[in-house]
């Protein structure tokens, strides 16, 4: 698929977390996550990440906050929303603040890489090839 | 005007080189912004598929999928508009209210929530009829009805109401974390499905009952003490659902009964009960018959144990045939509920609806040489149940107890549920044994026949290994089960009968089960392929076709349930194109009223923003190319980014198609040039005045009228990209394409529309490009004679084939309707087409045409 991005998943629930860690590495890619919004942040500080993909129901600061919050500081990062659950004005506004694609729970891992991949390019306005 | 706009954009007056710099990159802006608008049509459409696809197709969905497609279809719909808008500058402003309106339609429909009944906690079983349903159940409505209306025995009692329920649940702020557990949660992941009904039950159980709420029960509990005279009562808790849709849907077994619970446990096994809504088959059922979880709420109804001597249940026709002359009864020694659940083998009696309610027929349980009810109380509960038919004005599935005193008191009435009727039950008649015959004989708790390995489930660690359309074998019917039964072909028991839960559970779902077949568990062997033909009551071994017919079309039990009418309704807001023609006046955003108009529009727009680009900032770069070569039409070709070959000069007016680099549009191209059209085809007199008076009817087909894009056919290309529109004669059509690596962003698109000739034959044209259209793998849509068809995610060599296809349909199909009335010649034409079709998509042999 190209390049191999490198992927912080941001979601609250360790299982979903650890699954989709493991099955990534085993595609190669590299991915980290984080449980909360504040340690997202940390490591999009740190400068590893090309690509967020961002629960939306995250307890303590919502997604929606997170997102505002990441697009705030980074506004040119990739930001994938990935929630099986959010009112449909909670995905519009996810919209305005910047998200860059949005996908439903669950997803299959294959499809969620392209899409991550399509995404990393519309933001990044790099070519595909 | 332009000058000045392109002055405005560009700030100040540059020189020839730096514009064409600024427009280089402007240009690029614009591709990047157009992708990007192109993805986010490509989702929605496929999301729009989805959710037609599930309503049609008869099989489960849940409310998640349902507000979780809403909301991603709206993000990709509103993602258009924004894309469109910075393409346009703004341009398209109207676009929001129309959004905006769907979007809060839609809204609303996802946001309806059930009406909780107010009033008291408790209700007092003497304050109970049919109009209490939406306080206390429609389990405890029914009993109260019996009680105090048909004046029959029931126990004396009281019910904890919904209100009550709903108090709990607020006071605890559970049912937000509820939602959200459930909503995140895999159904078809039967690990989580159980992990998270047990979250969810702990989280319930584990919350303090209210203290004004748990005074309140315990005040009831010393007014029933006080009336029974008895020092400490035990109690039945029984779980009444609000929401329960009777009739239809059973429940059956969904929830918890608890006997024998003294004033200590009352308050813990309320909440036992409460949770009992979240057990994994009470989750699966309201999965497969389409209810909200969060439109349940449950009622606790407290009863005065019945010391039970026998016990059982009756149904007041036979389920075999409603129009049958007798009362079916089950009877066993014990609790009505073992009977219900299927743990004991019962007595069967038929006793005849009309006095003198003979004894028609007896069917002893096994090994038992004498019957428990006496032939009088037979014939008394026949009358009962006769008498609970009329009085609720339907047949009825009725649970009894006769206590110590062999009085008999009812526990329990209810419609006999439509699905228990449509699949027969009868007494199995255990044919001959064959050699290939497994076991013979029990009963057929739902007729049918199907095969599948079998697999023996005893404990619930069994549960979670269970493989799909595997034959269940159990020991006993137990209700648990029946989180399995939507992804079984079978079901064999070794104990049970028709009034156990999972039979009637298995009835409504039609999945074929014979019960009551001792030593299956035993005999068969886990993996081992066999085919139970429940109808005649024995297992064979192996797959038998002759046995297995047509699979029986599973009964569509979304159909009517209320998360079906949601989708049906948000459906409406999503799925119908109103806007097919984008030359007509009413082609306008305040037009769109539905996600699918808005796509439509963005589209179409998008597309006029990228191929005006060139002509409007005067850049030769960006503006149309004609394309050279021997082709009977003119073609435009617009390079969007890396569409021409490195060599081409730019500068240039006119490209060659040896200069296009662009896959898709090499294939739609070989596809038009492969077989030579052979000019109109012979019109007859009829098919000419036809067009002519279209023409007069129809200002968008005069040539005078029509102006820019409308009257071009071009190509607007990248190396993996091409979109092309063309109006040949009269008839619009729009061929789209992206091929790549990625399959999620892959597609062929193709929209088709209009053309002179009468409406009748516009149709058949529609129609048969439809046949052929499908014959290659799209998905077809049809309106009138407005056609669209779509692939997605494809790999490269399927999607170059079928758009070889399209391009040879562009050109050949373009005046048949003008002969498309006489029907033999439609078919002489489709022959004609299949034939080139074949040919063209033959890799190594060179078409015949070339030849």
């Amino acid at each position: 698929m190209g390049e191999k991005l490198n992927i912080l998943f941001v979601d609250d629930e360790p299982d979903f977390l650890e699954t989709t860690v493991k099955r990534l590495a085993r595609r190669g890619y590299e991915a980290r996550t984080a449980t909360s919004c504040d340690v997202a942040l940390e490591v999009i500080e740190s400068g590893w990440p090309d690509v967020v993909v961002l629960d939306v129901m995250l307890a303590g600061m919502d997604g929606i906050q997170c997102l505002q919050e990441i697009k705030r500081r980074w506004p040119l990062m990739t930001v994938i929303m990935l929630t099986g659950h959010a009112s449909m004005n909670a995905g519009i506004r996810g919209l305005e603040y910047g998200a860059n694609d949005y996908c439903m729970k669950p997803i299959e891992l294959d499809e969620l890489m392209e899409k991550v991949t399509i995404a990393w390019h519309e933001t990044t306005g790099t070519a595909r090839k | 005007m332009i000058l000045q706009h392109v002055r405005n954009f560009f700030g100040k007056w540059l020189s020839p080189q730096q514009d064409d710099a600024r427009l280089r990159s402007s240009f690029q802006e614009h591709y990047k912004l157009f992708r990007s608008l192109l993805t986010a049509n490509n989702n929605a459409l496929e999301l729009i598929a989805e959710m037609e696809q599930a309503f049609n197709s008869g099989r489960p969905f849940s409310m998640t999928f349902v507000h979780s497609h809403c909301t991603t279809l709206s993000f990709q719909v509103y993602k258009m508009i924004q894309r469109l808008q910075e393409l346009s500058d703004d341009r398209y402003a109207g676009l929001i209210p129309a959004f905006k309106a769907i979007s809060e339609q839609m809204e609303t429909i996802l946001a309806v929530r059930p009406v909780i009944a107010g009033g008291p906690f408790i209700l007092e079983m003497n304050e109970i009829d049919r109009r209490s349903a939406d306080q206390v159940g429609e389990k405890m409505a029914n009993l109260g009805e019996i009680a105090n209306r048909a004046r029959l025995p029931v126990p004396d009692g009281f019910v904890i109401t919904a209100a009550a329920a709903h108090h709990f649940l607020t006071e605890n702020d559970l049912q937000d974390e509820i939602n959200r557990r459930m909503t995140i949660c895999n159904l078809d992941n039967l690990e989580e499905l159980y992990r998270t009904s047990a979250a969810i039950h702990t989280l319930i159980t584990r919350s303090p009952l209210p203290d004004d709420l748990g005074r309140q029960i315990h005040d009831a509990y010393q007014r029933l003490r006080e009336r029974t005279g008895e020092e400490r009562p035990v109690l039945a808790m029984r779980s009444s659902a609000l929401g329960e849709d009777s009739g239809n849907a059973s429940f059956a077994g969904q929830y918890r009964t608890q006997l024998n619970v003294d004033e200590d446990m009352m308050d813990q096994t309320y909440k036992e009960i409460l949770a009992g809504m979240y057990k994994s088959q009470a989750i699966v059922y309201r999965l497969q018959r389409g209810f909200r979880h969060q439109d349940v709420l449950m009622c606790v109804g407290c009863l005065a144990m019945v010391d039970a001597k026998v016990g059982g249940v009756m149904y007041s026709r036979s389920p075999t045939d409603p129009r049958s002359p007798s009362v079916v009864i089950s009877a066993a020694p014990g609790l009505a509920g073992q009977v219900v659940d299927g743990r004991v083998d019962t007595d069967i009696y038929e006793v005849g609806r009309e006095p003198p309610h003979a004894i028609m027929a007896l069917k002893l349980r096994r090994g038992a040489d004498q019957e428990v009810l006496s032939d009088e109380q037979a014939r008394e509960l026949c009358r009962i149940a006769v008498r609970l038919e009329d009085h609720f004005g339907g047949p009825q599935d009725i649970e009894w107890s006769l206590n110590q005193q062999e009085a008999i008191v009812l526990l329990q009435s209810r419609p006999l549920g439509k699905a228990s009727t449509v699949e027969s039950i009868a007494l199995a008649t255990g044919e001959k044994k064959g050699e290939d015959v497994l076991l013979a004989g029990g009963v057929a708790a739902c007729r049918g026949v199907a095969a599948g390995p079998v697999y023996i489930v005893r404990t619930s660690l069994d549960l979670l290994q269970f493989p799909k359309e595997a034959v269940l074998v159990v020991e006993h019917p137990l209700p648990e089960w029946a989180t399995l039964l939507p992804r079984a072909a079978a079901v064999i028991s070794e104990t049970g009968q028709v009034a156990a839960h999972l039979a009637t559970v298995s009835r409504e779902f039609g999945i074929p089960a014979l019960f009551g077949v001792p030593g299956a568990v035993e005999k068969l062997k886990n993996g081992q392929m066999v085919t139970v033909d429940a109808t005649a009551g024995r297992v064979m071994d192996g797959r038998r076709e002759d046995l297995l017919g047509g699979p029986a079309p599973p009964p569509n039990l979304m159909k009517g349930s209320p998360v079906y009418k949601v989708l049906e309704q948000v459906l409406e807001l999503a799925a119908p194109l109103n806007l097919t023609d984008p030359a007509s006046v009413y082609f306008r955003p305040s037009s769109c009223k539905t996600f699918h108009d808005l796509t439509r529009f963005c589209h179409e727009k998008g597309v006029a923003e990228m191929f005006a680009f060139g002509s409007k900032y005067r850049f030769d770069e960006k503006a149309a190319k004609q394309l050279v070569g021997e082709t009977p039409f003119q073609w435009w070709v617009i390079d969007l980014d890396d569409g021409f070959s490195k060599e081409y000069d730019r500068h240039q007016k006119f490209v060659h198609i040896d200069q296009v680099v662009s896959v898709p549009m090499l294939a739609i191209w070989s596809g038009m040039v492969a077989v030579p059209w052979q000019g109109p085809p012979p019109v007859s007199f009829r098919g000419f005045g036809s067009i002519i008076f279209q023409s007069t009817m129809n200002r968008e087909l005069d040539p005078a009228v029509r102006s820019g894009l409308a009257n071009r056919n071009y190509f607007l290309v990248s190396s993996n990209f091409c979109h092309l529109s063309v109006r040949l004669g009269y008839h619009f059509s729009l061929v789209e394409s992206h091929v790549s690596d990625m399959l999620t962003e892959n597609y062929v698109s193709f929209q088709f529309k209009g053309g002179a000739a009468d409406e009748g034959r516009r149709f058949i044209r529609v129609q048969l490009l439809k046949d052929i259209l499908e014959q290659f793998g799209f998905r077809v849509e049809q309106k009138v004679d407005a056609l669209t068809a779509r692939i997605e995610k494809k790999p490269p060599p399927f999607l170059l084939s079928r758009l070889k296809i399209l391009g040879y349909l562009l050109i050949h199909t373009r005046q048949i309707d003008m002969i498309m009335d006489e029907q033999f010649r439609v078919e002489q034409y489709r022959k004609k087409l299949l034939t080139d079709i074949e040919t063209i998509l033959k890799p190594d042999e060179p078409p015949a045409a070339e030849n």
